[in-house]
C-alpha cells in the first residue's frame, strides 16, 4: 500500500510542557474526544486561520460557539442547501480546528431540494425588505445590549429606594447573574442573524462563478469577483466620517494644527476642549461616535485589539494623515460612485463578448441575482462584528470591574480568560459571599491562580507553531465555504504538507484583485503596528482588517497570509483598485520589511525583486 | 485607357475585395476605419491582367507551359514545377510594363514619398490574392527607388508562377498561365519589433483572450516560423498580460543597407533573450486587437510593425488583418441555455460539491 500523506490526528499532536492543562480552557464538547474517534478521523481539519489567527482566550471562543451553530443550521434546517452540510470546530491546543461535515445521505439531499426550492424564491424576490427589517432588528439588538444594566457595585445595604414605595424583590446579585446571561443571549442571538442570509449569498456567488466559467473559460475567479463585489456602505461609514472630521479640521485652522501634533489623543482632545473651533468639532465628533467609531482596530473577534471609541489613538492618527495630506492639496476620499461605474463598465464588457443572444439573457438574470443577495456579505461586517462587539466588549468589562473591586480577580481583562460557562460561577462565587454577609470567603485565590497559570498556557501557546491540518486530507478541497471563505484549496494543503520553502523568492497566493506594482514591504504582524505604515509601501500582514480602510489609500498593494477571494483584504483592495495577493500562507515568514517587492495581483504572484540589506 | 486599375489604400474597402485582392481591401478598411495603417496603394487585379495580356507575358507563359507535363499529386514530380517556375518567372520578369502603368505606379510612388517627407522611401511590395491563399504567393520588402518598385511589382505578379502556385492550380485543374492577383505597395516600418496578433486564444478559442507573437525586425521573422517569438496572452477586460513567454529568439530579419537584401542577423547575446516588446506597447495592441474584432465583428488574426522612429502610441501599425480561421467560423451555440438566475441557483444549490470526507 502506498504511504498514506497525511497530518497528525489529534492524538498524535504534542504540546510543550507549559502548555500543559490548556484542555480546561474550553468546554468538554469543544474538544476532540475518544468517543467521537470515528467521526472525527474521518473528517479532515484545519485550523482557522481567518477567524482565530491566534491563541484563543476562552471567553472570546465565544463567537465560534454561535457561528458554529448559526452558520450550519441555515445550511442544515433553514434553507437548506440540498447537498452541504455545516462546518464544525474544535479546539487544539488553543487553537480552533474546522472542517466540513460530509454530505448527508441522498434520500435527505432529496428532502431539503423540496424546502430549499420553496424558501429561495422568496428571498430573492424580497431581498429588500428582507434586508431593511434585517437591520431595524439587529439595531435594536443591539440598543436593547446597550441597555443591559450591570450593577457598578454591590452595596453594603440596597437602598431605600429598592424598599419604598414598593419592596423591588430582587437585588444586585440576582442583576449582576441575570445580566450577564442576558448578554450570552444577545451574543448568540446576534449570530443568528450574522447567518441570516449569508450562506444564500455565496451559493449565488459560486452560481455565478460558475456560469462565467462556464461562457469564458478563461475568466480569473478575481474578475468574476471584480463584477459582483460592491461597495459595503457601513464598513467604509467610519473612514468617510474620518474624511468629513479632517476636512472640518482643515477648514478651522486651531483644529487642524492639534490634531497635527505629536502628542496623544486624550492630549490633543485637552487642546480641543480649550478653544471654541475646538470644542464645536469635538461636537461633531460625539454625534457620530456611536455607531461610527464602534469600528474595531482589527478584526473585531478579540477582546484587546479594542475600537477606535476606546482606543482613539487610532481615529486621530487617520486623521493626523489626512489633514497632512488634505493640506498638501491631495484628495483623501474615494468616489464610490466610480467603483460603481467601473464596476458596471466591467459587466457590459463581458456581455459584449457573449456571442448567443439566449446566453446573454442568463447571464443577465444570472448576474441579477447574485447582485441582489450578494450584499449581505458586506452589509453585515460593521453593524455585527464590530458595532456589536465593541458592545459586548464594552459590557463584558464592567464584570471584570466588578470581579477586581470585590477582590475576585486581579485585573479586569482577566475574565477574558474564563469561557462563557466559567463566567457565571465567578459571578455566583461573587455575590454569594456578598449575600452571605460580612466576611465570607470567595475561591478568590482559586481563581486568580486560575487566570495566571491560563495567561502562562496562552503566552506558551503563542509561541507554539500549531500544525496547519489534522488528519488524512481530501483528495480534492472544493466545499465552497472552505474555499472561498478560509482559501483553503487543495494546493494550499499540498503545500501545507510539503512545509513551505522559507528561501523562496517567488510566493503564490489568492490573484484577488487584479494589477501589477513594485515597492518596498511593510510587514505587519501586530495590528497595533499598522501606524508604522508609509505611503507608497505594500502591506504585507496575516491578514487584514476591516478598520484598517485609511491604509488602503497609502499602500500601493497588499499581500497576505490568510484568506480567499472574498477575505476583507480582497474586498478593500478591489474597491481601491490596488493590486493583491491573499492567501499566500507564507508571505509573513518569508518577506521581511524593506525588500522590494513585484505584487502581481491579476495572478496571484508576489516576488521578491531585491531582498532587504542585513 | 477608361478602367481604373489603382488606388489609395485610404479610398478602398472590403466591398472592393474581387478588384484589389483581400489583403488590399482589408488595409483599405483598416485605414478607413481609423487604423494606425502605413500608407499605401493598390493594383487591382486587372492590372496584372493588363501587364500579362498587353505585353508578351501571357503568350510566352502558354508557349513554354505547352511542352510542360507533369503530376501535382506526385511528390517525385514537384523538382519539374520548380524547373518550371524557375523559367517561367525569369521570363515573367524580363518583360517591362507597359509604359503608362509603369508610369502610375512611379507617380503613386512618388506620392508616399511625398506623404513621408523623404526620397526614395522604403516600401513593400505585396501580394494580394481575391481568396485567401495564406504565403503562396510572394512578399518583397525594403524596396526603394521608383524602377526597383516597378520592378518589383512585376516580381510579386511573377510570383504566381512559383512552384507552390502553380501545383496548387494544377491540382484544382484551373489553368496555369494565369492567375490575377492585387498589389500592395505599402510604406514600410521600420521596425524594432514585428509580429502576429490573435484576438481570441488561438489555442483553445477562449474569446477572452488576445495572443500576440512578437520578435525583434521585420515580421516576417514570426510569420515563417523563423525564429521563437516571446508570447503574450491578454485579457481583453482587464487588459493584464496573463501570460508573458520570452524566448532566445536567435536573429532577427533586418534590412542589410549594404547588400540591399533583407537577412538574418544574429542577435547580440543579451538582446536574445530580451522582452521584445514593452508592456504598454503589449496593452496597446490588446486595445486594438478589440477595436478591430469589434470592426470586423469576428475574432481576426492581424500582423503588426512597431517602428523605431516614432514615439508611442504612433509606433504601433497594424500591417494585415484578417478572419481568424479556426474558431471564427465556428458557429457558438448557446453554452447555458436559456434560463432565469433562480433557475441557476437552484442547480448549483443541487449539485453536490465535494467534501473532504475521506471514507477508511
Amino acid at each position: 500500500m502506498a504511504e498514506e500523506k497525511k497530518f497528525p490526528y489529534a492524538e498524535e499532536v504534542k504540546f510543550p510542557p507549559a502548555m500543559a492543562g490548556w484542555e480546561e480552557m474550553y468546554p468538554p464538547h469543544r474538544l476532540f474526544s475518544k468517543d467521537r474517534d470515528d467521526w472525527e478521523k474521518r473528517h479532515f481539519w484545519y485550523q482557522d486561520k481567518i477567524h482565530d489567527p491566534e491563541a484563543l482566550y476562552p471567553l472570546d471562543d465565544i463567537f465560534n460557539e454561535a457561528w458554529q451553530i448559526s452558520l450550519s443550521q441555515y445550511t442544515t434546517r433553514v434553507f437548506c442547501i440540498p447537498p452541504a452540510q455545516g462546518v464544525q470546530q474544535r479546539m487544539l491546543g488553543c487553537y480552533m480546528y474546522i472542517s466540513a461535515v460530509e454530505p448527508p445521505p441522498p434520500e435527505v439531499i432529496g428532502e431539503k431540494a423540496e424546502v430549499f426550492g420553496k424558501r429561495l424564491p422568496y428571498v430573492l424576490q424580497n431581498y429588500d425588505m428582507l434586508w431593511q427589517k434585517w437591520l431595524e432588528k439587529f439595531q435594536t439588538l443591539g440598543r436593547d445590549m446597550q441597555n443591559v444594566k450591570v450593577p457598578e457595585e454591590l452595596p453594603k445595604y440596597v437602598p431605600d429606594e429598592d424598599i419604598f414605595p414598593v419592596t423591588k424583590g430582587y437585588t444586585p446579585a440576582y442583576e449582576v447573574m441575570a445580566a450577564f446571561n442576558t448578554l450570552v443571549n444577545q451574543i448568540f442571538l446576534g449570530w443568528q442573524y450574522h447567518f441570516e442570509y449569508l450562506n444564500l449569498a455565496y451559493l449565488a456567488y459560486l452560481m455565478f462563478v460558475d456560469t462565467a466559467k462556464k461562457l469564458f473559460p478563461g475568466i480569473k475567479d478575481g474578475a468574476v469577483m471584480k463584477m459582483v463585489a460592491g461597495v459595503d456602505a457601513a464598513m467604509f461609514r467610519p473612514d468617510e466620517e474620518l474624511c468629513r472630521l479632517s476636512r472640518l479640521a482643515v477648514a478651522q485652522r486651531p483644529v487642524g494644527d492639534i490634531l497635527k501634533k505629536n502628542i496623544s489623543a486624550d492630549e490633543k482632545m485637552k487642546e480641543l476642549q480649550g478653544t471654541q473651533e475646538g470644542r464645536a468639532w469635538l461636537e461633531e465628533l460625539e454625534k457620530i461616535k456611536d455607531p461610527w467609531f464602534f469600528v474595531s482596530c482589527a478584526s473585531g473577534w478579540f477582546h484587546y485589539e479594542g475600537s477606535w471609541v476606546n482606543k482613539p489613538d487610532v481615529p486621530f492618527s487617520y486623521m493626523q494623515s489626512y489633514v497632512e495630506r488634505l493640506e498638501k492639496g491631495e484628495k483623501i476620499e474615494r468616489s464610490l460612485k466610480a467603483i460603481e461605474k467601473e464596476r458596471e463598465g466591467l459587466v457590459e464588457e463581458y456581455k459584449k463578448l457573449i456571442m448567443a443572444e439566449d446566453d446573454r439573457k442568463s447571464f443577465e438574470d444570472a448576474y441579477n441575482a447574485v447582485r441582489t443577495i450578494y450584499q449581505f456579505t458586506e452589509n453585515h461586517i460593521f453593524w455585527v462584528e464590530n458595532w456589536f462587539h465593541t458592545i459586548w466588549f464594552d459590557k463584558v468589562r464592567k464584570f471584570g470591574n466588578l470581579l477586581v473591586k470585590y477582590n475576585v480577580l486581579k485585573k479586569t481583562d482577566d475574565i477574558f480568560l474564563f469561557n462563557r460557562f466559567e463566567v457565571p460561577m465567578l459571578l455566583e462565587d461573587m455575590v454569594t459571599a456578598w449575600a452571605l454577609g460580612v466576611g465570607a470567603p470567595t475561591r478568590s485565590k482559586y481563581w486568580m491562580e486560575k487566570a495566571e497559570k491560563r495567561e502562562k498556557i496562552l503566552a506558551a501557546a503563542r509561541e507554539w507553531a500549531p500544525v496547519p491540518g489534522l488528519g488524512v486530507p481530501p483528495e480534492e478541497v472544493s466545499e465552497p465555504f472552505t474555499v472561498m471563505l478560509w482559501g483553503i484549496t487543495s494546493d494550499k494543503v499540498e503545500e501545507w504538507l510539503k512545509g513551505a520553502d522559507l528561501s523562496a523568492n517567488e510566493i503564490k497566493g489568492f490573484a484577488s484583485s487584479s494589477g501589477v506594482v513594485e515597492g518596498p514591504a511593510r510587514v505587519i504582524k501586530l495590528s497595533q503596528n499598522i501606524v508604522e505604515l508609509k505611503p507608497g509601501e505594500i502591506l504585507v500582514c496575516p491578514s487584514t482588517n476591516p478598520s484598517w480602510a485609511p491604509v488602503f489609500t497609502k499602500i500601493k498593494a497588499a499581500v497576505t497570509d490568510i484568506g480567499g477571494l472574498t477575505c476583507h483584504a480582497s474586498i478593500v483592495s478591489r474597491e481601491y483598485g490596488l493590486p493583491s495577493v491573499t492567501g499566500t500562507g507564507v508571505a509573513t515568514s518569508i518577506i521581511k520589511t524593506g525588500d522590494i517587492l513585484r505584487v502581481d495581483g491579476g495572478n496571484g504572484i508576489v516576488t521578491i525583486v531585491k531582498r532587504a540589506c542585513g | 485607357m477608361a478602367e481604373k486599375w489603382s488606388y489609395w489604400l485610404k479610398d478602398v474597402c472590403q466591398d472592393h475585395n474581387d478588384i484589389i485582392g483581400k489583403k488590399c481591401a482589408n488595409l483599405g478598411e483598416l485605414t478607413r476605419a481609423g487604423f494606425n495603417v502605413p500608407p499605401g496603394y493598390a493594383l487591382s487585379v486587372d492590372a496584372y491582367s493588363r501587364f500579362m495580356k498587353e505585353t508578351d507575358a501571357s503568350k510566352l507563359v502558354l508557349k513554354y507551359l505547352e511542352d510542360f507535363k507533369a503530376d501535382p499529386n506526385d511528390l517525385a514530380e514537384t523538382l519539374k514545377y520548380e524547373k518550371a517556375a524557375q523559367d517561367i518567372r525569369e521570363i515573367v520578369e524580363g518583360i517591362k510594363m507597359p509604359p503608362d502603368m509603369e508610369e502610375t505606379v512611379k507617380s503613386y510612388y512618388g506620392e508616399l514619398c511625398k506623404i513621408a517627407g523623404c526620397e526614395n522611401i522604403y516600401v513593400a511590395t505585396r501580394s494580394a490574392g481575391p481568396a485567401s491563399h495564406p504565403g503562396q504567393y510572394e512578399t518583397y520588402l525594403n524596396v526603394s527607388g521608383a524602377d526597383d518598385v516597378v520592378a518589383n511589382v512585376v516580381r510579386v505578379w511573377s510570383s504566381t508562377f512559383n512552384a507552390r502556385s502553380i501545383i496548387a492550380r494544377a491540382r484544382l485543374n484551373l489553368p496555369l498561365h494565369y492567375d490575377p492577383i492585387g498589389v500592395a505597395v505599402l510604406t514600410m516600418v521600420d521596425a524594432k519589433a514585428a509580429g502576429v496578433m490573435f484576438t481570441i486564444n488561438p489555442v483553445n478559442g477562449d474569446v477572452l483572450k488576445v495572443a500576440i507573437e512578437g520578435s525583434f525586425g521585420f515580421g516576417e521573422a514570426v510569420v515563417s516560423g523563423n525564429v521563437t517569438p516571446d508570447r503574450y496572452l491578454v485579457d481583453k477586460v482587464s487588459l493584464e498580460i496573463e501570460e508573458k513567454i520570452i524566448s532566445d529568439k536567435g536573429s532577427e530579419f533586418v534590412y542589410n543597407p549594404e547588400t540591399r537584401e533583407m537577412e538574418y542577423a544574429e542577435l547580440p547575446l543579451e538582446q536574445r533573450k530580451a522582452q521584445c516588446l514593452e508592456d504598454r506597447e503589449v496593452i496597446e495592441l490588446t486595445r486594438i486587437a478589440k477595436r478591430v474584432e469589434a470592426h470586423f465583428g469576428c475574432p481576426q488574426d492581424t500582423e503588426w510593425s512597431i517602428s523605431r522612429s516614432l514615439p508611442f502610441p504612433d509606433n504601433i501599425f497594424l500591417v494585415q488583418a484578417r478572419p481568424e480561421s479556426v474558431w471564427g467560423k465556428k458557429k457558438r451555440g448557446s453554452v447555458l441555455g436559456k434560463k432565469t438566475g433562480l433557475e441557476l441557483l437552484l442547480e448549483k444549490a443541487v449539485t453536490p460539491t465535494k467534501v473532504n470526507n475521506v471514507g477508511i
